[in-house]
């Protein structure tokens, strides 16, 4: 299996998924030319050319807005907005238009359209560049929510998100672009809404998503050191999700955590918690630990951002207080 | 020693902007005319303006500058009427306007405005300044300048005779009576509404009339500018008959019938008429445009006829009027 | 482009039924028959069906929450429209939807919407959808004055003017953006002054004439289709309802209604048409009955529908 980036992962799903499918389109601020604010789309418009990698204006509502109009028309769509904060921009178009349409127009439309965008913390990038938004999207019914923590899902999973013909939102973490990891050869997609046990272990579960996936691994690896069996579940989409391979895992550990980079007010940790304590009450040894960020905005200064960012030291406090 | 002003808030957008390369000429910068036009009547001594009110309210807006130290030293009004945002409003207008006595009105508009002014304003003067780009009767003239000659007229510091020339006019006989006015022209269309209300299908022309025709001319009136030349103040003017599809042309020309809408013309035959002439219209059902806006639905039934007369409105030289202010001395402190 | 009689009398049927669907809605609400908000066209006709007339099928409309008339004159069926305000199965949703989100995707109709402004960017990326397909289609947005306040409506004619693409923005100027008068809620009076900003065409039009209105859509489809680009066409008009119905309307005088009264489009289109004896009187009174039982038959259909069963709650969020 070839090792790519995480970056160049995405990079060739969206090429491959044009290639398959003419329907297929991407836009953006700076996507094309500019090969987009992180490099993920660099090449794409010399293959494809402007009438399928497009440019466009700073204009996040247009982007949404049109990317709808389009799907709705019969295209598919993968607009990008180049940072999550800037939902807050186009949520209109999101949430009352992408979203509702199949459900208002009772079945009779269809919104395959793919938004792809970046959230995280760890750049200096401060309070309007840095969120993880993602409980917001997960609110709204008829949103699909995708957050891949490898190059390997990420390539899977948003060839799955572009075949998918209702909106989805694709998340990717700014500070995993440059991880590398093996990624299989040909047309290979992983279906959304299946988690993934990323590292097995018996005595506590850990869900965590997106970067916090590997600080999640790297806590187990600790743990294991001092004998503590961390599984460790990347759920990979939050909607839907994959009720199933948790619940599994929480009856063999009777122990979860629940990591995750958004604050911990109105985070989706807590919908986790709770689907475990309405249906798995029984099953828990310990009270349910969640590891999220303060909730504050997200702040510049580099210590100060570091102490924002839940880390594996946190998460081995959260293990370690309910084993 | 007042004056009037009238702009139309509707001027400029009309869809010669989708048909041809007319520019939408947007309200602000008609403010700014107006603005500029105070200016300039102010400096020549004008102490009473009176405005048309509008849907717009270019009274209020042009006036909001004048504060504090930029006070007008003049006396500005709105004249009491009703305004329903149709052309009428300006007729009315200028009757009141007559009825005040003001010496001289400054019309924003276009052709079009013209013509409804004309309707009202009796033997006042007016100095019509462009607000489009598809006029023959008035000119584009910088606002100060248009202000100073509409003020030098209004004050009598030039006289009415050195200021002044008298435009041509037709009147439009529809059944016996009197239904309308013309400018520049009248235009015959097979066409069956009023609706967007411009011209820009030569096919639909039946019939051209004008009061003047000169090469340099816009719309309509280009066809009979580019057969011959009759001047503002000939007593004469043209009329011509289009061919009917299929009929073998006496003359073809091309003709700027639009800005940036160039066509060719197929014309059966034209011939000078003469002031008192009434000229039949050659085709009912119609459309008759008036200074190139489709105005009045003619039935199978119904007889139109079109005559020219000398005694149109007056409208000022604004080059003459500055000209024989300067010859006065009129601008030396 | 110049409609033969049938088209003529066409438009005018087309108007006559607008109205008289909207007149039958306002009275099934009075009478607490219909659930929700509905916010009726009457008064504005003439832009709708001068508009759509124009229209062919690979074409799309994007409405607004005053939607009623755009779907009637986009051809959408009355039965199932006036079954999906009352709320029942049978409706164009299912019941689902209601009067702000009645939509035919595959008629071109991308729906009323319930936010101001919203449709302006999915027409543009129907347009671009057009475009993209080369399928030679248009799209057209119906927006109030109220709507060219908002950011869509700015972001969407910035798009659609940079990438050139087949849309008619189609402003209808109301005069009233709730209960805010124009004078009120913009400083300029001429939304046309607009398409200055985004170098494309704007024209001014009275939108309470269908053939003004049905004149200037021609030739800004045309031009769309052509390839020239977009074109903002605004139609003065006014609604002679308030904004909601129930809406006490303390904003504006009752002179005012009066006034644009005089100025309705349908009467006014009817009288040119017997002028000209395109029409008569007896065939006026035909499409009155004709359109009053029509009318009849959608309430009827509407009335006969059952509600949606319980279990479509649950259904229709996502495609499977």
């Amino acid at each position: 299996m070839p090792e790519m980036t995480y970056s160049q992962a995405i990079n060739e799903a969206l090429r491959e998924e044009m290639r398959r499918d003419d329907k297929v389109f991407i836009m953006g601020e700076d996507v094309g030319i500019f090969g987009g604010c992180f490099g993920v789309t660099t090449g794409m418009i010399d293959e494809f050319g402007p009438e399928r990698v497009l440019d466009t204006p700073i204009s996040e509502t247009a982007i949404m807005g049109s990317a709808v109009g389009a799907a709705a028309a019969g295209l598919r769509p993968v607009p990008e907005i180049m940072f999550m904060d800037f939902l807050a921009v186009c949520l209109d178009e999101l949430v009352n238009q992408a979203a509702k349409m199949r459900y208002m127009f009772g079945g009779k439309a269809k919104v395959p359209l793919t938004l792809r965008t970046v959230l995280g913390a760890g750049l200096g990038a401060a309070a309007q560049h840095s969120q993880s938004l993602e409980a917001w999207i997960c609110h709204v019914p008829g949103l699909k929510v995708v957050m891949p923590s490898t190059a390997a899902d990420a390539k899977g999973l948003l060839k799955s998100a572009i075949r998918d013909d209702n909106p989805v939102v694709f998340l990717e973490h700014k500070m995993m672009y440059a991880m590398s990891g093996e990624v299989p050869d040909g047309d290979y997609t992983i279906p959304l809404g299946k988690a993934e046990i990323k590292r097995a272990g018996k005595d506590v579960t850990i869900v965590a998503t997106s970067l916090m996936v590997h600080k999640a691994l790297a806590a187990a690896e600790t743990l294991a050191a001092e004998g503590i069996e961390a599984e460790v579940i990347d759920p990979r989409t939050l909607v839907p999700f994959d009720k199933e391979t948790l619940f599994q895992s929480v009856e063999k550990t009777g122990r979860l955590v629940i990591v995750h980079e958004a604050v911990k007010t109105g985070g989706f940790g807590g919908e986790i918690a709770a689907m475990v304590a309405e249906e798995c009450f029984d099953m828990l040894d310990a009270p349910i630990k969640r590891v999220a960020a303060p909730s504050t905005p997200i702040p510049f200064a580099s210590n100060l951002e570091s102490a924002f960012i839940p880390n594996e030291e946190k998460i081995i406090e959260a293990v370690k207080a309910i084993l | 020693m007042s004056v009037g002003i009238i702009a139309n808030p509707a001027s400029g957008k009309d869809i010669r902007r989708l048909v041809a390369h007319a520019t939408v000429f947007d309200n602000q910068e008609k403010v700014n005319l107006v603005r500029r036009i105070l200016i300039g009547l102010q400096a020549v001594g004008v102490r009473n303006v009176w405005f048309m009110p509008d849907y717009f309210g270019f009274y209020d807006r042009a006036l909001e500058v004048f504060t504090g130290e930029n006070s007008l030293q003049m006396d500005t009004r709105l004249l009491d009427m009703r305004i329903n945002a149709d052309q009428e409003d300006s007729q009315r207008a200028a009757t009141l306007m007559l009825e005040k006595g003001v010496r001289c009105i400054l019309v924003l508009g276009g052709d079009g405005t013209n013509r409804v002014v004309a309707k009202g304003c009796g033997e006042i003067p007016l100095m019509p300044l462009s607000t489009g780009t598809n006029n023959v009767f008035p000119t584009m003239v910088e606002g100060t300048v248009a202000g100073l000659a509409a003020g030098l007229v209004a004050t009598g510091a030039v006289e009415r005779e050195n200021a002044l020339k008298r435009a041509k006019k037709f009147s439009i006989w529809v059944n016996g009576q009197e239904r309308d006015i013309a400018l520049i022209d009248a235009v015959v269309l097979t066409e069956q509404f009023v609706a967007s209300r411009a011209i820009w299908d030569v096919e639909k022309i039946r019939q051209v009339l004008v009061t003047r025709s000169e090469p340099f001319h816009i719309g309509v009136a280009a066809i009979a500018g580019s057969l011959c030349r009759i001047g503002p103040e000939e007593a004469q003017g043209l009329n011509i008959v289009m061919n009917r599809a299929g009929e073998q042309p006496q003359i073809r020309v091309t003709a700027a019938v639009g800005p940036g809408l160039m066509q060719d013309v197929s014309i059966a035959d034209y011939q000078t008429i003469l002031p008192g002439q009434r000229i039949p219209i050659v085709e009912t059902p119609c459309v008759i445009a008036v200074d190139g806006e489709r105005e009045i639905t003619l039935e199978t039934e119904d007889e139109a006829e079109i005559e020219l007369s000398m005694e149109g409105p007056w409208v000022v030289d604004f080059k003459q009027t500055l000209s024989q202010a300067v010859a006065k001395g009129l601008f030396r402190k | 482009m110049a409609l033969d009689k049938e088209e003529m009398l066409e438009l005018y049927r087309k108007m006559c039924l607008i109205r008289e669907f909207e007149e039958t809605v306002s009275k099934f609400f009075s009478q607490g028959q219909i659930p929700g908000f509905v916010h009726l066209y009457i008064g504005e006709e003439a832009v709708a069906t001068g508009v759509c007339a124009n229209l062919v099928k690979q074409d799309f409309i994007a409405s607004t929450h005053r939607g009623h008339g755009h779907g009637i004159a986009r051809g959408a069926s009355i039965n199932k429209m006036m079954a999906e305000i009352f709320g029942k199965v049978d409706g164009y949703c299912k019941g689902k939807g209601g009067s702000m989100h009645i939509a035919d995707v595959e008629l071109g109709f991308l729906g009323a919407n319930g936010i101001v402004g919203a449709g302006l960017p999915l027409a543009a990326g129907a347009a671009f959808a057009n475009k993209y397909l080369n399928n030679n289609g248009v799209s057209v947005c119906f927006f109030g004055d109220g709507a060219s306040n908002r950011a869509t409506f700015h972001e969407a004619l910035n798009l659609a003017s940079i990438w050139k693409l087949p849309v008619v923005f189609v402003n209808e100027n109301n005069m009233y953006g709730i209960s805010m008068s124009q004078e009120r809620h913009q400083n300029i009076t001429d939304i046309a002054d607009r398409a200055v900003a985004y170098g494309i065409p704007g024209v001014s039009i009275d939108g309470n004439d269908v053939m003004a209105v049905y004149e200037a859509t021609a030739e800004a489809v045309k031009r769309a289709r052509a390839g020239a680009g977009p074109t903002l066409i605004e139609c003065k008009t006014y609604r002679h309802h308030g904004h909601f119905e129930g809406d006490p309307t303390v904003y504006r005088s009752e002179d005012e209604v009066n006034q644009w009264k005089k100025k309705d489009p349908i009467p006014r289109f009817g009288a040119r048409l017997l002028e000209m004896k395109i029409m008569t009187q007896d065939e006026i009174a035909a499409i009155a009955d004709e359109v009053k039982r029509e009318i009849e038959e959608a309430v009827a259909f509407a009335q006969r529908s059952p509600v949606p069963a319980v279990e479509e709650l649950l259904t229709d969020v996502y495609c499977d």
